[in-house]
Order: C-alpha cells, then sequence, then structure tokens
C-alpha cells in the first residue's frame, strides 16, 4: 500500500504539481527520508485508460485544462480587456498525474552554453529583458545526464556538430527512423546542414522495467499506453513512492498556500475530489504547478503583508511570460511516408541555434521533422485547394504523403507577457482565473518567418512535391510555459535564488518551467527536469543543515 | 483462435504482462491465445470496445437530412466512401446530442437561416435534401464562408475520422479512405523513404558514441 499521511500530520514537504518536475522533486526529497505529500490537480490514470482518441484528447480536453471548468482569459496588451477564447484556453497543460511529461511530444533538448549567457552575449534589446540566468551550462550539465540516466532518453551522443559537451553519452540508442526523418535529412544534408537523430524521452529499448517504443505514432498530445514514453507517472513517482515516503495525492486542487504570521509557510489549502476544501500541514512547500499555475498560486496567495501576492515583492511573479515561437512548413511527396506511424520525431537540426546578428534580429532555433494526427491535419487545407466537394476529398486521401518540417525557437522575455488574475472570472471551484496578456516582440516574428523560410528550403532540397509554407502569426497561447518566476540573483528583478528558493519566503520553493530566464529553443522539458534534479539537491542540503 | 490483430485491449494486457511492445508485435499471432485470458481480469477499456450511436436522437428528421445532404457534398461518394457512407450525420447528431451540445443552438440557428436562404433561391421547389445537386452545389458555394457552413464542414472531418465509438468512420472507412490502418504498433520501415534507409553517417570531425 502506497504510503498516505493525514492532513493534521505536518509533513516535511508539500510539492505542488506531479509533471516533470514536481516527480523528480518528490523522488529526490523522498529518496533523502522526507515525508513528502504530491498534490495533483488531476486524476490518476493507469496506462491503459490512455486512448488513441484524438478527438477526446485534441478537441475535447481530455486530459488537459478544460475551458469549461478552468478557464482563462486572455488579451495581447493591457489597455484591453480580456476574454474568453472561443472553446479554448491561451495556456494549455495536461491536469493528470505525470502532468504535461504525460501528454508531450518528448523531444529532449539540452539547452547549450549560450543559452545561459545571452544578455551578455547581445546585450539589451528595445521591449526585451534578456538577461544571463545565474547559473551556467556547466553547472546544469550533470544533472541533465541525470535526467537521461535516470529518466530515460534515447538518442545518440556527439552526432551534431553544435552539440553542448557532455559528460555521458544517451543510455539508449535512438530511435528507428521515419520517412520524415529521412527526407528532412536528405533536404538538410543537400544543403549543408547537419541534421542528426533526435533525442527523445522514449525508450528505444527496454529500459528500466519499461518496454521500447510501440511506434503506434500518438506522442503529442497523447500519454503512453505501453509507457515507453518517459512520463513523470511512469518513471520517477512510482520511484517516489517506493520509498514509502511520499503520498501522491490526486484530484486535489491546491488554491492558496497558507502562511503564518511569520512570513512563513505552514502548508497548502485545496480541494479534494469531492471539492471539500482541506488544508495540508507542511514544514515547506515545494511549488511545481508549471508556469500557468504556479504564478496563478502565488498571486491567489497574497496575504496582509504580502498584499500583491505571496513571494511579489519584486512585482515579477507572472510576468516575462515565454512561448517558444517557429515557423515551419508542410510538404507533400511523391510516396507515401505513413507519418501516422512511429514516434512524432526522428530527426533534428540546430545549425540555426545561435542568433545572428546578420540576419538583423535576435533569435535562433531547431528544426525538426514530425507529424500529426489525422483528425486535426484534416480540418485545413492549403491555399487553393478546394475546401469541400471531390477536390476536398482527393486532398484528405493524400494525407500519407505529407510532412512537416518544423522551426522551434526563441521568445524574448518581455515585462509586459505575463500571467495574472482576472479581475471577475472564476473557475468551477470558485478559484479566481488567470489572464493572460501576450504579444509577440517583433524579433520573434521576424524570426519565424526566417525559419520558414528555412524550411522551406530544406524540404525542396528534400525533393518535395508541393510545398505549404507556414502562416506566422500573432501567438494567443502556448503550451510551453516559461519564464513567469524567473532565476536571478537580484531580489528587486527576480522571484527565486539560483537554488529555486523564493526571495521572500524562506520555506518556499518554485520549479518548473517559470523559473526559466530565457526560453531556449524549444523543447524545455529536459531543462525543466535538470533544474528539478538540481533543485533538489540544494533543498535536501538546506533541510539538512536545518536552514529552510 | 486465428486473430492476427489484437484488439487494443488484448495488445495492452499482452504488453502489460510481457513488458515489450515491440516482441508482442513482433509475435503477437503466437501470443494472442495467450493474452486473450488475461484480458478478462482488466477493467473495462475506456474505447473501443464502446458500441457506437445508431439512431438520429438530436437533430429533427428534416434538419437531419439536410445536414447528411451538406456533408455528402463536403466528402462526396463515389468509388470511395464518402460522408454518408461513413456515418459523419450519426456522428454530428452525437456530438450536437452530447459533447457539443453548447453548440447546437447556434448550430440549429444557422442551420435554419441556411434553409430559408436556400428557399429563396430562384427555381428552388424543395428542401435542400431532395433539391438536384447542381442547385445545392451553387447554394453551398455561395455560403460556404459562413459560421454554419464551417461547423458542418468541421464536424464532417471529425465524423470522417474521429473514433468509431463517436458514430461516425463506420468501419473505420474514413481512415481507410485517408490511407490509415488500423494498428497499435507498427514495426519499421514505416513509410516509402526508410526502406532503404543506409544508417546514419557521422559528419566529419564528430564522434557519435553511445553507452
Amino acid at each position: 500500500m502506497p504510503k498516505t499521511f493525514k492532513t493534521s500530520e505536518i509533513v516535511d514537504f508539500v510539492v505542488v504539481g506531479s509533471g516533470a518536475s514536481g516527480g523528480i522533486m518528490a523522488r529526490e526529497l523522498a529518496l533523502a527520508g522526507h515525508s513528502v505529500v504530491v498534490m495533483e490537480q488531476g486524476p490518476r490514470m493507469a496506462a491503459y485508460e490512455f486512448e488513441h482518441d484524438e478527438l477526446k484528447y485534441r478537441n475535447l480536453s481530455g486530459i488537459t485544462n478544460n475551458p469549461a471548468t478552468n478557464p482563462q482569459t486572455f488579451r495581447s496588451d493591457a489597455t484591453q480587456t480580456a476574454k474568453q477564447m472561443n472553446g479554448r484556453n491561451p495556456l494549455t497543460y495536461a491536469r493528470v498525474v505525470g502532468g504535461s511529461s504525460a501528454h508531450f511530444n518528448a523531444n529532449f533538448w539540452r539547452l547549450h552554453e549560450i543559452d545561459f549567457i545571452e544578455g551578455s552575449k547581445w546585450g539589451p534589446i528595445e521591449g526585451a529583458s534578456l538577461v544571463d540566468w545565474p547559473i551556467t551550462y556547466a553547472e546544469l550539465e550533470p544533472y541533465y545526464t541525470k535526467v537521461e540516466w535516470e529518466v530515460g532518453v534515447s538518442g545518440l551522443a556527439g552526432a551534431s556538430p553544435f552539440d553542448p559537451w557532455r559528460s555521458k553519452p544517451y543510455p539508449m540508442p535512438p530511435l528507428p527512423v521515419k520517412s520524415s526523418g529521412v527526407l528532412f535529412e536528405r533536404g538538410a544534408r543537400k544543403l549543408g546542414l547537419h541534421p542528426f537523430p533526435s533525442p527523445m524521452a522514449i525508450n528505444s529499448i527496454d529500459y528500466k522495467g519499461r518496454p521500447p517504443c510501440a511506434q503506434c505514432g500518438l506522442c503529442g498530445g497523447f500519454a503512453c499506453e505501453v509507457m515507453a514514453k518517459s512520463s513523470s507517472v511512469w518513471t520517477m513517482i512510482p520511484e517516489a513512492e517506493a520509498t514509502g515516503n511520499c503520498e501522491v495525492r490526486s484530484e486535489s486542487y491546491v488554491f492558496r498556500i497558507g502562511m503564518s504570521a511569520a512570513g512563513r509557510a505552514t502548508g497548502v489549502h485545496y480541494f479534494d475530489k469531492n471539492k471539500v476544501e482541506q488544508f495540508q500541514k507542511a514544514k515547506a512547500v515545494v511549488v511545481c504547478a508549471n508556469g500557468a499555475e504556479t504564478p496563478k498560486l502565488l498571486l491567489n496567495s497574497a496575504t496582509n503583508s504580502q498584499p500583491e501576492g505571496l513571494a511579489n515583492s519584486s512585482g515579477k511573479v507572472g510576468r516575462y511570460l515565454m512561448f517558444n515561437k517557429g515557423g515551419g512548413a508542410m510538404a507533400r511527396f511523391e510516396h507515401p511516408l505513413n507519418e501516422y506511424k512511429g514516434a512524432n520525431v526522428t530527426r533534428i537540426l540546430h545549425d540555426f541555434y545561435d542568433s545572428d546578428p546578420k540576419r538583423g534580429f535576435y533569435g535562433g532555433g531547431g528544426f525538426d521533422a514530425r507529424s500529426g494526427g489525422p483528425l486535426t491535419w484534416g480540418q485545413s487545407v492549403p491555399p487553393g485547394t478546394p475546401s469541400w466537394g471531390q477536390g476536398f476529398k482527393d486532398y484528405l486521401e493524400s494525407y500519407t504523403y505529407w510532412m512537416n518540417c518544423s522551426g522551434h525557437g526563441t521568445s524574448l522575455a518581455q515585462e509586459t507577457n505575463r500571467v495574472d488574475i482576472d479581475p471577475e472570472l472564476k473557475d468551477a471551484w470558485g478559484v479566481p482565473a488567470i489572464r493572460v496578456t501576450y504579444k509577440d516582440h517583433p524579433d520573434d516574428i521576424k524570426h519565424a518567418k526566417w525559419q520558414v523560410e528555412r524550411a522551406v528550403e530544406i524540404m525542396d532540397a528534400a525533393g518535395a512535391s508541393q510545398i505549404v509554407p507556414g502562416e506566422v502569426g500573432a501567438a494567443s497561447g502556448g503550451v510551453h510555459l516559461l519564464g513567469t518566476c524567473r532565476m536571478g540573483n537580484d531580489p528587486a528583478t527576480s522571484v527565486i535564488d539560483k537554488y529555486h528558493r523564493t526571495h521572500d519566503v524562506k520555506n518556499l520553493f518554485l520549479c518548473d518551467g517559470s523559473s526559466m530566464v530565457t526560453s531556449g529553443r524549444g523543447q524545455p522539458t529536459l531543462t525543466i527536469e535538470a533544474l528539478a534534479f538540481r533543485a533538489a539537491d540544494h533543498i535536501n542540503r538546506f533541510a539538512k543543515a536545518n536552514a529552510i | 483462435m486465428d486473430q492476427h490483430v489484437p484488439t487494443r485491449r488484448q495488445f495492452l494486457t499482452a504488453v502489460g504482462n510481457l513488458a515489450s511492445a515491440s516482441w508482442v508485435a513482433l509475435n503477437w499471432p503466437s501470443i494472442a491465445a495467450a493474452a486473450e485470458p488475461m484480458q478478462h481480469g482488466h477493467h473495462a477499456m475506456a474505447m473501443g470496445d464502446e458500441a457506437p450511436p445508431t439512431a438520429i436522437t438530436t437533430l429533427a428528421p428534416s434538419e437531419a437530412a439536410d445536414v447528411e445532404a451538406i456533408a455528402g457534398l463536403i466528402v462526396p461518394s463515389g468509388k470511395t466512401p464518402g460522408a454518408r457512407e461513413v456515418g459523419a450525420l450519426l456522428f454530428i447528431d452525437n456530438a450536437l446530442g452530447s459533447f457539443f451540445k453548447d453548440q447546437l443552438a447556434s448550430f440549429r440557428k444557422g442551420l435554419g437561416e441556411f434553409q430559408a436562404g436556400f428557399a429563396q433561391q430562384p427555381g428552388v421547389t424543395t428542401p435542400f435534401a431532395r433539391a438536384p445537386e447542381a442547385q445545392q452545389t451553387a447554394w453551398l458555394a455561395q455560403v460556404d464562408k459562413t459560421p454554419f457552413f464551417l461547423a458542418v464542414r468541421r464536424l464532417t472531418v471529425l465524423g470522417l475520422l474521429a473514433l468509431p465509438k463517436y458514430g461516425g468512420n463506420k468501419n473505420n472507412m474514413g481512415w481507410t479512405l485517408i490511407g490509415v490502418e488500423d494498428n497499435h504498433y507498427w514495426e519499421p520501415p514505416f513509410g516509402y523513404y526508410d526502406r532503404d534507409y543506409p544508417g546514419f553517417q557521422p559528419y566529419p570531425g564528430t564522434k557519435p558514441y553511445t553507452a
């Protein structure tokens, strides 16, 4: 029987969130002997309960935050009144045990050394807050390696001339290449670029008691039915529970952090699965709820002494929201690729990772070859293709001949892009809802358009018979939720220190996408998990020294 | 047992017990019989085993007839199945009566306007569903940017390609139409272009290495 705790027991740590970072945090704290309760908004699902149901998962919020019960509002700048969007939320995340690591695509890129020092490298950019991280790649590298081996990543170390240095290879060989990967590689090599096998948090062989990928083809947006995807729910959570020190409390929605008059966190207020309010006592709280829910929780936890929100003396909680903007192209080939088979991504390239002043704007990124589910694909047609009638049917019948060449890139941190609390809207629990304010930086738009041009070139070199350049529109939401409680040495300009402790509350720590100072180039989960291993090391050190 | 393609339940049961999806994929025929008894100890699956709706319960007959006619023009019948054959109407009716029920009122309003507008067209003497195809397509060409038409189009595509349990995609005909085979696992080669891939060739100056 898994360990359970009474709410009246004062546990050592409450971890809010069971996703990419929460699972690791729970495992590491529990392994160190601490009592841990993990609070997860969503339900706990067994592998067989996850489905190949594109309608449910892509259109009906099957395992994601549902706009009907977890609504959000959006506006592009602060002069506007934020409104709910038609049938969707701007910020999407999985709401199950395992969090967004349950439904991610499992692309596992490391940040490069440049990502941590771009403030120094490029200097101020008008309208943006591009600053250095308080840590370096070298400090995070051991934890990247730890993630790759403890969680499980497949890939080919040293294959890319642009890879940052690493201390160990991947524990598993790359997944088998699919036709999109072959064509992407063919086109890119013709152009003198350097595509390479994509690192993926998906088992390519039996690893740590989990089977290799069944190549079912439904990764992004879906949870893995055979547990081959290295999601927290199959990896870190079971190991945390196996310590006998950790309880994962699903369907438990934390809405406020309890605070003492002395300014210390005392536990968390939450709604249980019956929507009954409970309070779990704890000596310390670690919030790993994601870049949307973490700032929401802090802002909804305002006290008389911290009226602007908990740990928000800087006023930066919720600010600097970043996604990963990018541009790409869809391409049709002469023969079937059958992209609905196989893990979504098998080849990537990082030739354009660094920003280059010669382009005339800030921005860099990577490209990959990938696919999408048929139901989503069939909802739109390329320009010039009939949207109904025999011409549309002919297009539908060409599904297996298409692939995507997708660019993933930078989003600049801007103070005006933020998560805060909507003044009126509340969710199904009566909790004040998220309001998102977001407008792309002009350089983000320029870079995305530049990526579209490169994607077209790669697909053309690959021999595509038809290429559909992607449209670059204004961002109105995302799934990479980054930067909203940024890490820094200065309490006036950041929310947490380099050890993930909030500057304002000694026994309150934050670790997830909100901690990131810059956006990276897409695929942030490996970095979030490396940060979690590192943060847990330091939190355990502080606990041992009685410094929490 | 001579079944060579496992049900989802059988497949997942086998993977859960044998811990190797690839092994299961390669050896399915020989283990299917062994997997069969195990499934009975598992919970019912959330998909695949559910019976699809078989009757129109949300739309009125005249509404259903016109919606099916529109869907049939969006994905026409012919040598291969179209929206009519895959049961797109059943999907649309089921959706508007359940998971998209909040769209029903606006859908009905749009349909009413569509029907009224059609009735006013020169030479029209019948409801849309019974009109000559030339009249139907001429009217669709006039309204194919309206929210109502776009809603029918969206629902038709969903009905073509969503799981059969929702009412459409009868016997997987929608997937067959677009070239998708229904299976729980695949082995390379997946498509035409990865059949003869020679393997990753390192770049000068790099030294790929593995564990």
